[in-house]
């Protein structure tokens, strides 16, 4: 039945995750384990959002700030909303049900961030656990599954971003292996958190420019 | 060539009522166009490549420019006029540049005239004079920006164009992605992150400067201002911080994997309490009294901490 490929339903990712699900689209979720896989981790995210201010840690002040701006970059919210970040966390989850694509995209990647820090970051302050790097693969899947989805620009600057996207992976992969062999290292999670966010960033500009360039 | 007015244009763009605004393209009849194509000769075409238009928008104190230009060099300079005079060189015909002005704002953006061009053609070349106190927020992906003499805060993103600003104060934040960024003789605040971009900031005067660049050097050469903040960080590359004797500064520097070179004569840190790790090489101390902090660091690069010549 269904003939939709998964950048046709990417662009519909807007809609389905405001509840809009159309045969089409209904289909191709179930044929496809990519996008389906990736649905799911979206609304476990939106499901797990709200509760963030209640059951998860306080992540770092600088996560809120970098989420804020993306999506003031994005147009979803005005500098000058009056919004208290800290305050009105639980109701900025309800956002990612609004909010249209790249935005969404965006905010998803730099959610996953989010998360890792939220879940990961303070934890290690008290207890130096082996690292997990579930983070890693949520964003190895995102760029899987987003970049492929717009990876037809061969402009100069695409080539760059996605050369950029190759340097980033290869710190992420030295930093994994950094904080493997020595889980006590606090400088080496922190290169690594950092370089989470910088692939975040990085795939978020890379969505969006395919996005303009279709 | 000549510069045809806005009103040419006006069918396929409302401006609205309230803005002055002008849309800068190198413009032609048909019957100019036909007649183009069948004059021989490249010598009128390459003349009509290196066509320019100009536009002076008339502003008050701390005027904000925006300028969004995927491909092109730009060149802003401040001047004593009251006035931002735009010279816009689009690359081709299938490039329009529109210059409006909202209130004491003017907003520049490069665009193609039709969805078909390439994304390398899509290029303008800009020279811009501003006030000098006027705020500038520049988008440009490729090519190169430079800015000269401007005092009001700036934001600047790129992609590969490197950017070069001398003589600049406010708060200053840069971000590219594999740009290089050379700061002289800024003063205020600075933050610019890059993931393969090279830093040079020389002869800054500077008193809170954030840096962090994933593959690439950082060279800084300035004054450490009392209660100054200066954070210099990166994966790989070299970190080099050049001081003079009579710099007072509290130093941490740290590889995980790499070296710390340092010729500077230290003291226990007065300031803070720093706990060496076992698994990277770190170095602390206070340099004189300590009245500036100074934080390096590098995953495997090298930090260099030299007397400045």
């Amino acid at each position: 039945m269904s003939t939709m490929e998964c950048n046709e339903f990417m662009e519909q990712l807007g809609p389905w995750m405001e509840g809009e699900r159309h045969g089409s689209a209904r289909a191709h979720v179930q044929s496809c384990p990519e996008c389906r896989s990736f649905v799911t981790d979206l609304e476990a995210i939106q499901a797990a959002a709200p509760t963030l201010s209640i059951a998860d840690p306080e992540p770092p002040a600088r996560v809120w700030a970098v989420l804020r701006n993306q999506l003031v970059d994005e147009g979803v919210i005005r500098e000058q909303s009056g919004i208290d970040w800290q305050r009105d966390r639980p109701r900025f989850a309800g956002l990612f049900t609004r909010v249209p694509r790249p935005a969404l995209a965006g905010a998803y990647l730099t959610l996953l961030v989010l998360l890792g820090f939220g879940l990961t970051a303070p934890v290690m302050q008290q207890t130096q656990p082996a690292p997990t790097f579930a983070l890693a693969a949520e964003l190895d899947h995102a760029e899987q599954t987003t970049v492929s989805s717009f990876d037809s620009s061969k402009s100069p600057v695409s080539a760059d971003l996605h050369e950029n996207l190759e340097i980033v992976d290869h710190y992420i992969a030295l930093c994994e292996k950094s904080v493997r062999e020595e889980p006590g290292n606090d400088v080496a999670r922190e290169y690594l958190y950092q370089a989470y966010q910088q692939k975040a960033d990085l795939l978020s500009m890379i969505t969006e420019r395919g996005d303009s360039n279709q | 060539m000549k510069i045809e007015p806005m009103r040419a244009f006006s069918s396929r763009r409302k401006e609205s009522s309230h803005s002055a605004g002008l849309r800068i393209c190198r413009t032609r009849s048909k019957g100019r166009k036909a007649a183009a194509l069948v004059i021989p000769g490249l010598l009128l075409c390459s003349a009509a490549l290196a066509d320019h238009v100009e536009k002076h928008f008339k502003v008050d104190a701390h005027p904000v420019i925006t300028l969004h230009n995927p491909n092109g060099t730009v060149t802003v300079k401040a001047w004593s006029k009251s006035e931002v005079m735009v010279v816009a060189t689009p690359a081709s015909d299938q490039v329009e540049v529109d210059a409006a002005q909202t209130g004491n704002r003017v907003d520049i953006m490069t665009h193609p005239v039709s969805g078909s061009i390439s994304p390398d053609g899509l290029k303008a070349d800009f020279d811009i004079r501003v006030p000098e106190d006027a705020e500038l927020q520049i988008h440009d992906d490729s090519g190169a920006v430079n800015v000269n003499s401007v005092m009001g805060d700036m934001n600047v993103e790129t992609v590969g164009a490197g950017v070069d600003l001398a003589d600049a104060a406010g708060y200053l934040t840069v971000k590219t992605i594999d740009g290089s960024f050379q700061c002289e003789r800024c003063a205020g605040r600075i933050e610019v992150s890059s993931i393969s971009g090279n830093f040079r900031l020389t002869d800054l005067r500077s008193y809170q400067v954030r840096a962090q660049t994933s593959k690439g050097n950082i060279l800084f050469s300035g004054e450490f201002l009392p209660n100054g903040m200066y954070e210099l960080k990166n994966y790989t590359g070299v970190i080099e911080v050049r001081f003079s004797p009579g710099d007072s500064f509290d130093l941490s520097a740290t590889s995980l994997k790499g070296k710390v070179n340092n010729e500077a004569k230290l003291s226990p840190p007065t300031h803070q309490q720093h706990f060496y790790s076992k698994f990277n090489n770190s170095l602390f101390g206070s340099f004189n009294s300590g009245r500036a902090k100074v934080e390096l660091s590098s995953f495997d690069g090298t930090i260099n901490i030299l007397k400045r010549n």
